[in-house]
């Protein structure tokens, strides 16, 4: 007994010095595999993808196809489901043309136009809550022409951009009517056929997502392995632990632990494009004319308070640490360089209106009435969900920033049906949060954030009210743009927000197991373009 | 005897009652759903259309009504987060998974402490007594995320003995087990110690020693028998605190139990499988309580009179 | 002493050595060590003691590593954390923050479960059945979720997790207070206490009190490291205290993803609860063993 004793407490004293001396761990498997293992930090797991927002379709891109494709080089939309399609000039009718000879999975048939029309109904559905129903809502009809052409039409005018809605990076995705006949909505729950690249074999929840091989695809693609499988591990520590022990090969880390990755013989697969921005939003900011909410002696509802914070931020630093480096700034939040109404001058004008100086921004803030006696104060609240863990990061850094200019930020981790409950209810104007967002085309993100139109209120006023207004109703494309650029420049003059980083989804892998993997980023899943994985050989 | 059991039974009825009354409230003070459940592009209709279909614009007493009757014929309405389960079948299904997880934590922790208990009872406040003691506990003074983490680095990553998380095979068993175990060996330390040295005072064992039987055997056999029972006594509360670790333990290693279950229905403010878990866990929990006083009374009749 | 019989005999048989060791036997030195080094002075003289200011960092300098390791300076002898802050300092200003939420919760829960406890236990009856019924309640609420629904109703504060916490503690003390005063109500000196006209408040405190407060030392005792494991859970699980505050608990989850490379962030934190709850449980094991043997399921 007292040799068990002594053991015990050898193994523990040995097991802490091994983890002191923090050695490199080689477990990564070289071995060919059967099962490819994808480490996620989770999501709403459930079939009824009409119930199911646009990050959470993760669980759908291996076995749901949509219309439209996307290429995973330059995020293209390229054909799909659909081979071709048109858009009417006043853009009120959107014809495709199905692909023939696609079969669903288990033998449920070929897809044709019902199924498309099936599909959309779906999405009309009582409990429906989509990222895109607004934009499904204003759909008038679907109609079937023949067995491999379907119209949409429009209540009022849908511009091109919202080609993304039908698109990889949208939420319609293709099911089979066949099967929702035969066995409801329980074969959709058990066994839900598609037509994508792989399968679905079973679901565990709370832990994984199994998918298999599809050989009979369309595409002319050879998947590499035989298995899917999606792995839920919420906590950071477990998936870094989960690719480092080889238990699963490709995963989401946090870019924190970037650095560490790399250090551990882990490789990076980056998006082709960029996916979300994050931005630290202020409540308050209402200047709508007859806002009953508006308090104008909110903090934040003072232009120099808003310079002052925008300018108490060293974003090269903040972007070389928390973010490693991994992200770009953004000069106005939401508009990417092809986004509409991008203008090439926000950069210079950036630089000079936003630049890090913490001597000025104490100089306007003692300008706003605030000073060592009487400091601006507030309360910084920071959340998680998964895959979204840089928001706290963030809002300590930020707090540091700003107590370095005299400013109180007192950060606190809420949760984030709180936090949203808080600014959409426009009780938000004594706190300040940041809010990372997946991108979107530039007109809706404006109606989304910075219109009353929206339902988010962190930011509104006359100007962009009138401006996007006009923008609703136009469907002159060189007009739009022009309207579009003015709402950019009026929110980066007014200091609407303080807008930081743009960022790419990253993912890691053992690059004893996977080779290469090109996937675009904005997919409603983020990761996405599993049957391109290569494996090393 | 028979009316002491129905006072009892009925007051714990009243208990679970009101245990459901604090967990539904509970849950409706924590917020809306909605704000978990919507995405950020969703309108103010969508907001009333769903709120409808939920039934959440009702009022709370209604819902309460609702929510009582249906769970009186064991349904506690369907997940919102995983859309097309029932809460009930959600539980059910995970339950396996925590039974097996705190099962094998409990035999862990039993098998460890037992002999330390013993060997620091036999020599009292010696060198052993204090080193077992020391490792007993150690295990109730680590948070026991952190000893999950550090457990999964050095077996799972360093030396790759055995699987980081999952469940896929009893492998996956050890790392959590000894987790959630570890936690519980120095209370069962502390019991069997100390009626250990309860019964090495009693006449039986001096008479057992004066008879010439060895003191290994006295100890481990005559002690250890009458000495094994205490610990039985407090397994409620034994039980209680491996199912309230197992929500810690499980969240790490990513075991899909009733506890990871319950923390993302908080997050996510998915009512009805909160309602179910906290419930059921309540309803397990009251139910040993009432059993241990039935015995007690059965035991001793004093207690029935009172 | 002659010298040579000293060569004769084992070092350890050196009579201050074997004196030394019965008086390290008899009292619990290393716990009350520990204590007063990690906890006590640090908790009192944080401003003076700690290096650094706990709350302001620089991200030039974050995940400075300890001072022996390469790349480690003096500046901060056990490393920065991701923000740049100082860890040793941080743990000194968590001791402040560890001992004030443990001890107010513990005492405010302490006084409602004893308070409870000795009325249930004196009355009897209905009143009894009443409060042992709510302490069933408190106790089978499962705790962690309970505090998680609870923050994500309310918020997380300094108030939040107190009242978790006060809510998780008040019923063993009403549990443990009422057995000790059902068996003592039937003694001799309380039944001449109420012949000569003492009211019940009176009894209840003059005479029941003081025979439960060992017990309740006891309790307490152990419960202060239970506690600083509960906040440290509840960081973990998103339900703490405020992010900024340099609770120990706090600290841990914070770092626990950096444990492969940046280990010093949550490993010190970690030894100190560690250290401080071994040593607390040390003590109130041995307070046991001195004041109150017959304790023993807590």
């Amino acid at each position: 007994m007292k040799s068990k004793v002594i053991s015990l407490f050898a193994g523990l004293l040995m097991a802490a010095l091994a983890v002191l001396a923090t050695v490199v761990p080689d477990s990564i498997q070289a071995a060919t595999i059967k099962r490819l293992i994808f480490a996620s930090a989770g999501f709403h797991e459930s079939n009824h993808f009409w119930t199911i927002s646009r990050p959470d379709h993760l669980q759908f891109e291996p076995f749901w196809e949509t219309l439209v494709g996307m290429d995973p080089k330059t995020g293209h939309y390229i054909p799909a489901l659909a081979t071709k399609w048109e858009i009417s000039p006043d853009f009120k009718e959107w014809t495709f043309h199905l692909r023939k000879g696609v079969q669903f999975h288990n033998g449920w048939g070929e897809f044709t136009s019902a199924d498309v029309v099936h599909n959309y109904a779906l999405t009309m559905s009582k409990d429906a809550r989509m990222t895109l129903g607004p934009f499904w809502r204003t759909v008038a009809e679907v109609k079937p022409i023949d067995r491999y052409t379907v119209k949409f039409v429009f209540k009022t005018p849908a511009l091109p951009t919202n080609l993304y809605a039908f698109a990889r990076s949208g939420d319609l995705r293709m099911s089979s009517k066949a099967q929702w006949d035969k066995e409801g909505i329980a074969g959709l729950d058990k066994m839900p056929a598609g037509t994508g690249p792989f399968q679905y074999v079973s679901r565990q929840t709370g832990l994984n997502i199994v998918f298999k091989r599809n050989a009979k695809h369309w595409s002319d693609n050879k998947v590499d392995f035989e298995e899917l499988e999606f792995r839920i591990a919420r906590e950071e520590a477990t998936r870094l632990a989960l690719l480092l022990s080889g238990d699963a090969h490709i995963g989401d880390l946090p870019r924190e632990l970037h650095k560490d990755a790399l250090a551990k013989g882990l490789k990076r697969f980056s998006s082709s494009l960029p996916v979300d921005w994050i931005s630290v939003y202020m409540g308050g900011l209402w200047f709508t004319t007859g806002d009953k909410s508006f308090d104008p002696k909110a903090p934040f509802v003072n232009k120099k308070v808003r310079q002052a914070l925008n300018m108490a931020i060293n974003r090269k630093e903040l972007l070389n640490t928390v973010f490693a480096g991994r992200a770009s700034l953004a000069y106005v939040s939401l508009y990417v360089p092809d986004s509409e109404g991008w203008n090439p001058k926000w950069e210079s004008k950036f630089n000079e209106l936003y630049a890090f100086n913490p001597k000025k921004s104490r100089e306007l803030l003692k300008e706003a009435g605030y000073g060592p006696n009487n400091p601006l104060k507030f309360e910084f609240w920071a959340f998680t969900e998964p895959g979204e863990s840089e928001g706290p990061a963030v809002a300590d850094a930020l707090a540091i920033y700003f107590k370095n200019v005299g400013v109180d930020a007192q950060v606190q981790m809420q949760d984030w049906a709180k936090i949203r409950a808080t600014y959409r209810k426009k009780k938000s104007e004594k706190i300040m949060w940041p809010n990372i967002i997946g991108w979107r085309p530039s007109d809706i993100g404006i109606k989304d954030f910075y219109s009353t139109k929206g339902n988010n209120h962190h930011y509104e006023d006359d100007f962009i009210e009138k401006a996007y207004g006009q923008v609703a109703k136009s469907t002159d494309l060189k007009e739009r743009d022009r309207l579009m650029r003015s709402i950019g420049d009026h929110m980066q003059a007014e200091y609407a927000d303080i807008p930081l980083f743009w960022f790419r989804n990253e993912v890691f892998a053992s690059p004893k197991v996977v080779a290469s993997w090109v996937y675009p980023g904005p997919t409603a899943g983020r990761s996405s373009h599993f049957e391109l994985v290569r494996l090393v050989k | 005897m028979q009316r002491f059991i129905a006072i009892r039974f009925l007051q714990s009825l009243l208990a679970l009652w009101v245990m459901s009354i604090i967990v539904f409230g509970l849950a409706r003070l924590s917020g809306n759903p909605l704000e978990v459940m919507l995405p950020i592009e969703a309108t103010k209709e969508d907001y009333a259309r769903l709120e409808k279909y939920w039934g959440l614009d009702r009022p709370l007493h209604e819902q309460y009504f609702v929510f009582i009757k249906k769970a009186l014929h064991g349904d506690f309405g369907d997940s919102l987060k995983y859309q097309g389960r029932s809460a009930m079948e959600l539980v059910t299904e995970r339950l396996p998974a925590t039974l097996e997880l705190a099962g094998f934590a409990l035999l862990v922790s039993i098998v460890v402490a037992l002999p330390i208990g013993v060997l620091a009872a036999a020599a009292k406040d010696g060198k052993w007594d204090t080193g077992a003691k020391i490792v007993a506990l150690l295990g109730q003074s680590l948070p026991s995320f952190w000893l999950g983490i550090m457990l999964m680095w050095i077996f799972a990553v360093m030396l790759d003995w055995l699987p980081s998380s999952g469940r896929s095979g009893w492998k996956n068993l050890i790392l959590p087990g000894i987790t959630l175990g570890w936690f519980q060996v120095a209370v069962i330390m502390r019991l069997v110690r100390s009626s250990m040295l309860e019964v090495m005072d009693s006449e039986f064992v001096k008479l057992a020693r004066v008879k010439g039987i060895s003191e290994s055997k006295v100890i481990w056999k005559h002690c250890l028998r009458n000495a094994g029972i205490a610990p039985l006594t407090y397994f409620a509360i034994i039980a209680g605190g491996l199912l309230t670790g197992s929500v810690v333990t499980e969240t790490v290693f990513t075991w899909p139990g009733v506890g990871l279950l319950v923390v993302d229905a908080v997050r996510s403010r998915d009512f009805q499988v909160v309602q179910a878990v906290v419930i059921l866990f309540a309803g397990i929990f009251i139910l040993c309580n009432l059993l241990v006083d039935i015995m007690y009374a059965y035991l001793d009749p004093r207690i029935r009179y009172q | 002493m002659p010298l040579q019989s000293t060569r004769t005999m084992p070092w350890y048989a050196i009579p201050w050595v074997t004196e030394g060791w019965a008086r390290f036997k008899r009292y619990p030195l290393f716990a009350l060590a520990i204590l007063l080094f990690l906890l006590v002075i640090p908790a009192v003289f944080a401003p003076w003691v700690a290096p650094h200011d706990p709350f302001m960092g620089s991200l030039s300098h974050r995940l400075t590593p300890p001072v022996w390791q390469d790349g480690g300076s003096m500046g901060h002898i056990l490393g920065t954390d991701k923000l740049g802050r100082d860890i040793l300092s941080r743990i000194i200003y968590g001791a402040r923050v560890s001992l004030t939420v443990s001890l107010i919760a513990i005492f405010v829960g302490g006084i409602i479960g004893t308070v409870l406890g000795l009325i249930s236990g004196y009355f009897g009856g209905w009143t009894d059945s009443v409060i042992m019924r709510l302490v069933d309640i408190s106790l089978a609420l499962p705790t962690i979720l309970l505090a998680l629904v609870l923050v994500a109703a309310v918020g997380p504060s300094f108030g939040t997790v107190i009242t978790v916490l006060i809510v998780l503690l008040w019923a063993r003390y009403a549990r443990l207070v009422r057995g000790e005063a059902l068996a003592i109500k039937e003694l001799d000196f309380i039944a001449r206490a109420r012949v000569a006209g003492a009211s019940h408040a009176r009894i209840m405190y003059r005479y029941l009190f003081p025979n439960v407060v060992n017990s309740l030392i006891v309790l307490a005792t152990l419960q202060v490291g239970y506690v600083i494991l509960l906040e440290s859970s509840l960081s973990f699980l998103g339900a703490g205290l405020p992010r900024a505050e340099p609770a120990w608990g706090v600290m841990v989850s914070d770092g626990r993803e950096l444990i492969v490379t940046s280990w010093w962030v949550s490993m010190f934190p970690g030894i100190a609860i560690m250290l401080t709850v071994l040593a607390l449980n040390l003590l109130g094991d041995w307070l046991r063993d001195h004041l109150d043997p017959k304790l023993r399921n807590l």
